[in-house]
């Protein structure tokens, strides 16, 4: 005898029900979405490559012809060693990767607090750039377009349109301490897309941040803790607040990401108002033991 | 002399005339783009300008490089005034512009010998006012003038076309765009400034500049002939040189010497030495060779025509004193405070005064566009002196390039680490608008830019009544004033709309007097 359509859309709910019941139990370690890699290492350069190759390759994100928007935090006028700036090895790893996967070409660039041209030659990104074969674009206030990121905080607001228009878009932030932020990761380090009077972003920074990475899709974030801006961040300048933690950390979540490096900087990141936020909006899991973190020392 | 060889000549001093403009407007192009620790630059033509050894002579420590402006003087005794005709950018964009209207200047005009003397008047004048700390000699003075136009109108006015003219083109999807684009790339790695400048007032300065070079439509090299405080020395000096333009018993007296001559003069009707550019139109224009090169020692008792009378130079001296005097008894000088700061290493204000040449080379250098002319800001004397406004830009933490540009020194060259401890001013934050304060919520964006590394500005949390009158925990700014140096990027950044919250006042400046 067939079975009735009541019956069956009866029990189809309640044995999917029943499926998703464990993971609402609490006290339950299962980690869900995709993995985040943890390297630690000698050399930046290889460690991000490593990173990357664990979490599946480059391939899996950059398909032939894809044009790649490489986003670094090339914020301030400062040294490699100051650790205000992505490291140019990660990105040197980032740019070849991006390359051998078959990547038609791919733009470096950001939005810089100082006076770009310093920026992008003080931090060895624009040299190192131009080696691996990328192309290094500086701002250019006539592109900029409204983007709409769909948030309570942050709606409307304009974008350069450079970070809209390519195929993929990678986010290689630095990760170091922050003085109203708490610490700059990868989420915040897409101020860097924002055109606009952006000082009014400061106010509610956790909620703005929140939006701002709940609306715009990354395909790959790789966080640089080479160097670590421990105090007086995001700008600092003194040697002495840089700690050397030799790590690189990729994912295709950004959240994770952030929730991750916080945790490798030691901070609890519940308290970090831009994850709490973050966390509100059901972009992920808060908790680091929630997350598919694989770390590796070569 | 033959006219084949004056055309010879007289090329031979266009090539000159262009490879200097190419040389200056190209050294000051970059000074504001490259690391500029040991790059030689728009200084090198300040060095060998008499005017501005005078200048330095005067005021605060002697800079050596200055004596070369006594090779052009010497050099003036022999050749007359080769200098305005040959090698002065200056000159040359007035030649250029003489060239222009050349279709329309009446070939003959009424002896103008009056109109003349105004330079040499001029030189008193500002001659006797530079002796009394009144330093206006950087108005006219023809490096300074030419540097500063530059800086504030010619180049930011370039920019703003071909960045329009360029962007649009570049980011377009037509066929054009590809060869728009490497053009534009080109010029946004070598010409453009990244974002454009703008200078306070910008429209005065260029309307001076401009109008003097279309002046030069109504009378060929209006500036040369009858302002230029430099030509005029040359000029004064040119009479008594071993150089001078013979007449031949060639002469047919058709006076076509005096078609081109730059003063109207030419060497049969109207010679005068001290006029004379050595530019060599006359030798060209000369159909029968009649114009020879003479080396000869002035004849004793030769009476230049052109000197300034008894009673003008007695009437130039007295406006000197009045000149002098006049912005030294403003109210101003006395008066507790000023509203501005000066750019890293200025002297003490009166000594600043004195030694800056108003040549706005700084202004090219900063890569933030922060450094502005003055207008009254800074008294009647201190029109077009670099402010530092940082509404407009800030103090690069690691930079120098202001300091090293400054030809004379009125902005001292600072070591990267001295100029990073160097005290321009001083920040106050206003505490009814900034947002820590006024409003009750998070801001911290001035705190995230300060460059110092200990934070001159740093937050604290405090609890207070926001707007809605609720009680809220509150990130605040406060400034640190030992550690703060005024560098303005706080003041630049603030995010308020209607007037930063934050500004830095000339408290604790750190400007030494030259004893």
């Amino acid at each position: 005898m067939p079975m009735k359509r009541r019956t069956f859309v009866k029990n189809g709910l309640l044995f999917s029900s029943a499926l998703t019941l464990p993971s609402l139990l609490p006290g339950q370690n299962k980690t869900s979405g995709p993995l985040v890699a943890q390297v630690q290492g000698d050399s930046p350069y290889e460690i991000a490559k490593r990173a990357i190759a664990m979490i599946g390759g480059m391939d899996k994100i950059v398909s032939r012809t894809d044009v790649v928007m490489v986003k670094p935090n090339i914020g301030w006028n400062r040294t490699v060693e100051q650790a205000a700036c992505t490291n140019p090895e990660v990105l040197r790893a980032v740019i070849e990767l991006a390359f051998a996967a078959g990547a038609k070409k791919v733009v470096v660039m950001d939005h810089t607090c100082h006076t770009a041209e310093d920026c992008y030659e003080r931090s060895g990104i624009a040299a190192m750039a131009k080696k691996a074969g990328a192309e290094v674009r500086y701002c250019d206030e006539n592109r900029l377009v409204s983007h709409d990121f769909h948030g309570d905080y942050l709606g409307k607001w304009p974008v350069f349109r450079d970070f809209l228009e390519v195929d993929k878009f990678i986010n290689v932030p630095i990760l170091k301490h922050h003085g109203s932020a708490g610490l700059t990761i990868a989420m915040k380090n897409l101020y860097g897309i924002l055109g606009g009077n952006r000082g009014k972003l400061h106010g509610d920074m956790g909620e703005n941040i929140a939006d701002l990475a709940n609306g715009f899709s990354n395909h790959l974030v790789l966080v640089d803790a080479f160097r670590v801006l421990t105090r007086n961040g995001p700008i600092g300048g003194r040697l002495s607040d840089v700690e050397l933690r030799k790590t690189v950390i990729a994912t295709t979540h950004i959240m994770h990401a952030d929730v991750a490096a916080a945790a490798l900087f030691g901070m609890n990141p519940g308290q970090l108002e831009f994850l709490q936020a973050a966390f509100n909006r059901k972009m992920g899991e808060i908790e680091t033991a929630r997350i598919p973190i694989q770390s590796l020392s070569i | 002399m033959n006219a084949k060889k004056g055309k010879q000549w007289q090329r031979l001093r266009t090539a000159s005339q262009v490879l200097f403009s190419i040389l200056f407007f190209f050294l000051l192009l970059i000074s504001g783009r490259i690391a500029v620790e040991s790059l030689p630059h728009t200084g090198a033509f300040f060095y060998i300008d008499p005017l501005n050894l005078w200048v330095n002579a005067l005021a605060g420590p002697f800079l050596r490089p200055f004596l070369l402006a006594l090779v052009p003087l010497v050099l003036t005794l022999v050749l007359g005034r080769f200098f305005c005709g040959w090698i002065c950018p200056f000159g040359a964009l007035q030649q250029f512009f003489t060239w222009l209207g050349s279709r329309r200047v009446k070939k003959k005009i009424a002896s103008h010998h009056g109109a003349l003397r105004w330079k040499y008047i001029l030189l008193i004048v500002l001659l006797v006012a530079s002796l009394f700390a009144t330093q206006w000699l950087g108005w006219l003075d023809p490096f300074s003038l030419l540097t500063r136009s530059s800086s504030v109108t010619l180049f930011p006015g370039l920019n703003f076309l071909l960045q329009h003219a360029l962007e649009s083109g570049a980011n377009s999807q037509s066929l054009g765009s590809r060869i728009i684009k490497p053009l534009y790339d080109f010029s946004r790695a070598w010409l453009l400034s990244g974002t454009q400048r703008t200078f306070l007032l910008s429209f005065v300065i260029g309307a001076i500049f401009f109008g003097l070079l279309l002046l030069n439509l109504y009378r060929r090299r209006f500036f040369c002939n009858y302002l230029c405080p430099l030509g005029a020395l040359y000029g004064w000096l040119a009479k008594y040189s071993l150089f001078r333009l013979h007449v031949n018993p060639n002469c047919t007296q058709c006076n076509a010497c005096a078609g081109h001559c730059t003063y109207y003069g030419g060497p049969f009707t109207d010679y005068q030495k001290s006029e004379c550019l050595v530019c060599m139109n006359c030798v060209k224009d000369c159909p029968v060779a009649a114009i020879d090169v003479r080396w000869q020692l002035p004849k004793a008792g030769q009476v230049p025509a052109l000197a300034p009378r008894r009673r003008q130079i007695l009437s130039a001296v007295g406006c000197g004193l009045v000149a002098a005097a006049l912005p030294q008894i403003a109210a101003g000088k006395k008066t507790k405070g000023h509203p501005f700061i000066r750019p890293p290493g200025a002297a003490a204000e009166k000594d600043f005064l004195k030694k800056c040449i108003r040549c706005g080379a700084c202004m090219q250098a900063c890569p933030t566009n922060a450094i502005q002319p003055a207008l009254l800001q800074a008294g009647l004397d201190g029109l077009w002196t670099p402010l530092l406004v940082p509404s407009c830009g800030y103090c690069e933490y690691e930079c120098v390039r202001c300091t090293r540009v400054c030809p004379t020194h009125a902005l001292a060259s600072l070591a990267l680490e001295e100029k990073k401890q160097f005290k321009i001013g001083t920040a106050v934050i206003n505490r009814s608008t900034c947002y820590t304060y006024a409003d009750g919520y998070n801001c911290g964006v001035c705190e995230e830019h300060c460059p110092v590394p200990e934070k001159a500005i740093r937050l604290r949390e405090v609890e207070l009544y926001n707007f809605r009158g609720k009680l809220k925990k509150v990130k605040q700014v406060y400034v640190v004033p030992d550690l703060c140096i005024g560098c303005g990027i706080c003041e630049n950044v603030c995010p308020r709309t209607d007037a930063p919250a934050i500004v830095v006042g000339a408290e604790e400046e750190q400007r030494e007097a030259f004893y």
